[in-house]
């Protein structure tokens, strides 16, 4: 059983290892230059150091490795493959092909035959997605640092950790259902990759902030330089500049100047055609900012949350794949 | 014994019943030929029987068992209709397949079977002719040394010569095994030779289940006068008549001797028979009656 489990997916199997080995080479012979050049700059020891402005430095190794930082949420795809190339097929093609017809009228049940072929697929999936979000946390984690967004940033979150492995697991039950389900290759292997981004980006961009109640930091507007109210590297969710009864007076933790100008007299909006009319003194500006009371309102998650969010995607995602687990068990028995 | 009995037997995909009301029995040991026209009912007849579709009504046992079940999945061998095999595997594969995935399997004898029919190991499934591929199929199912043999159609996309081979190899391979053989087909003459038993299926109900020697004896062909005076002595049913400007051909179902000087008697071929039943309109009572007769060779 493990024999015709192991010839039936042998190719794949080859030719998925073969795609992840050169990614593995190429992402350490990358990752060993990167992190030479992280640490010969002094950007590694520069971002160490408490309070230091390491903004040069930082703007040279992003600009110099702009490339690989578009690289980054390709890794994204990683477990939808194992979902297109192993998942989708498995009984789609045999339905394909009438090959069902042949395995399951042997010796072995059909639960028996589904549950080899999936352990083994679902065994080697796991085996290359660890590895391969391994190497990535490693080999991205300059490119992380250096962009100063953090390892808790949606598309970085969920590079590393255990969250790929749940995704992968995921991937390949979602396309285990849809091959049985459309019993065609091909266009599984595409509804594979339509439904995991379905489920996958709403849940990054929607639903993950939830996970737990999300903090607020406030700070008097101007003197809030960056998030170092916060400790850690948190996942910044929103920034909004407050009035002093909490209405929102500009999105994204700008200035609105508009609403400055119809509060404090000689503040006028600055041109959109530069040199017409002086941009508004800066000392005025603050006085009014002081006089009306605005404030920086920062929602986020704490860094120290990373975990603890990582364990809950994981789990979201295993109850999504037992599901179809089970499902798929259903719909096997009934197809003939 | 019976090697494969229904009664009640039905299936509906949807709202078209494929199979309505099927009873019978199949006792073991015998070769049986399921025929009926594409759309009969054959392969979902067939399906139920080793467990890969399950019927909507009824019930239906093989060997003693319920289809599917682990107990009788290695004792039952099946080919489908246009033998699927693994395209990637070679022949040997395709060996190695039978052996892992059931509990005992004559490795020697399945690979004695390829070499004696020179269909190379290594040639992968994919790129074997039409006879060779019916060929494994069967060496495979024929592996497991099963109790009751059902082959799908598997003479449909053979040239005449493959098929004549593909029966002759069937034939030697269960010969002394006591193996029941379930075998199905469109064509009525593929059977005639090798089946001691008739299936006769039609838009999903049988019209005719006998032995064929039962058929051959209780048929007979009438040519006699075109304007019949009353019923004839000895004929239980007529299935089909013809008649010219002189006189009159009638297929009949017999039920003693005829006697009636003015009717000249002849054999029925089996084809007549069987096409005569795949004809006829109301068959119920035929069906009854041939049920019957079926028991009575079980006893």
């Amino acid at each position: 059983m493990i024999w015709v489990a192991w010839r039936q997916h042998r190719k794949q199997a080859l030719i998925e290892t073969g795609i992840m080995a050169v990614a593995a080479l190429l992402l350490l012979l990358s990752g060993y230059q990167m992190i030479h050049v992280f640490k010969s700059s002094g950007l590694a020891k520069c971002l160490a150091t408490a309070g230091a402005d390491c903004g040069d430095l930082r703007d040279s190794f992003t600009n110099h490795y702009n490339g690989y930082q578009f690289m980054v949420p390709l890794f994204l795809l990683a477990p939808v493959l194992f979902g297109m190339f192993f998942g989708a097929p498995l009984i789609a093609r045999e339905i394909e092909n009438g090959t069902h017809r042949l395995a399951w009228t042997q010796g072995v049940t059909r639960k028996r035959w589904m549950s080899m072929h999936a352990l083994m697929v679902v065994g080697f999936a796991i085996a290359g997605s660890a590895a391969l979000a391994g190497l990535v946390t490693w080999w991205s984690h300059p490119l992380v640092s250096a962009s100063g967004g953090g390892r808790f940033a949606p598309g970085i979150f969920d590079l590393r950790g255990i969250v790929p492995v749940a995704y992968t697991i995921f991937a390949v039950m979602l396309g285990l259902a849809i091959g049985a389900l459309v019993k065609k290759t091909l266009p599984a292997i595409g509804l594979t990759l339509a439904g995991f981004a379905a489920v996958r980006v709403p849940i990054t961009l929607f639903v993950r902030r939830y996970y737990l109640g999300a903090k607020t930091a406030m700070a008097p507007f101007g003197q809030f330089k960056g998030p170092h109210l916060i400790m850690g590297q948190p996942w910044v969710i929103s920034q909004n500049t407050i009035d002093r009864l909490g209405n929102i007076v500009a999105r994204g933790g700008g200035l609105n100047f508009d609403y400055l100008a119809t509060r404090c007299p000689g503040i006028t909006p600055p041109s959109p055609v530069p040199g017409r009319v002086a941009k508004p003194a800066v000392d005025a500006v603050q006085s009014c900012i002081d006089r009306l009371g605005l404030h920086l309102s920062t929602m986020y998650q704490p860094a120290h949350r990373f975990w603890t969010f990582q364990w809950i995607e994981f789990g979201i995602f295993i109850a999504l794949a037992l599901v179809l687990a089970w499902f798929v068990v259903a719909r096997v028995r009934r197809l003939a | 014994m019976n090697a494969l009995e229904a009664s009640g037997l039905g299936k509906h995909y949807g709202k078209r019943w494929a199979l309505e009301n099927c009873s019978f029995e199949l006792p073991a040991g015998s070769i049986a030929g399921l025929v009926g026209p594409n759309g009969a009912g054959k392969t979902t007849l067939l399906h139920i029987a080793v467990g890969l579709l399950e019927q909507t009504s009824g019930s239906i046992q093989i060997l003693g068992e319920h289809p599917g079940d682990e107990k009788v999945l290695s004792r039952v061998g099946f080919v489908a209709q246009d033998t699927p095999l693994y395209k990637a595997f070679s022949v040997a594969d395709m060996i190695s397949f039978g052996e892992h995935m059931n509990p005992s399997f004559d490795v020697a004898f399945a690979r004695e079977r390829m070499s004696r029919l020179e269909i190379p190991f290594d040639q992968r499934a994919g790129s074997l002719s039409g006879g060779q591929r019916a060929q494994v199929g069967l060496a495979l199912a024929l592996a497991k040394r099963p109790e009751i043999l059902l082959l799908d159609e598997p003479l449909a996309s053979l040239d005449p010569l493959a098929r004549r081979e593909f029966l002759q190899t069937l034939m030697e391979g269960i010969v002394d095994t006591g193996v029941t053989v379930v075998l199905s087909s469109h064509l009525l003459t593929d059977l005639e030779r090798v089946c001691d038993h008739m299936m006769v299926l039609a838009r999903g109900r049988f019209r005719l289940i006998a032995e064929t020697n039962d058929i051959l004896k209780n048929h007979k062909l009438l040519i006699g006068p075109r304007e019949r005076a009353g019923a004839i002595s000895g004929v239980a049913q007529v299935l089909h008549q013809s008649a010219t400007d002189r006189q009159a051909t009638l297929l009949v179902r017999t039920n003693g001797p005829i006697i009636d000087p003015s009717w000249m008697v002849n054999q029925a071929s089996l084809e007549d028979v069987v096409l005569a039943y795949l004809d006829s309109r109301s068959t119920a009572d035929a069906s009854e009656h041939d049920l019957h007769a079926v028991r009575e060779v079980a006893r």
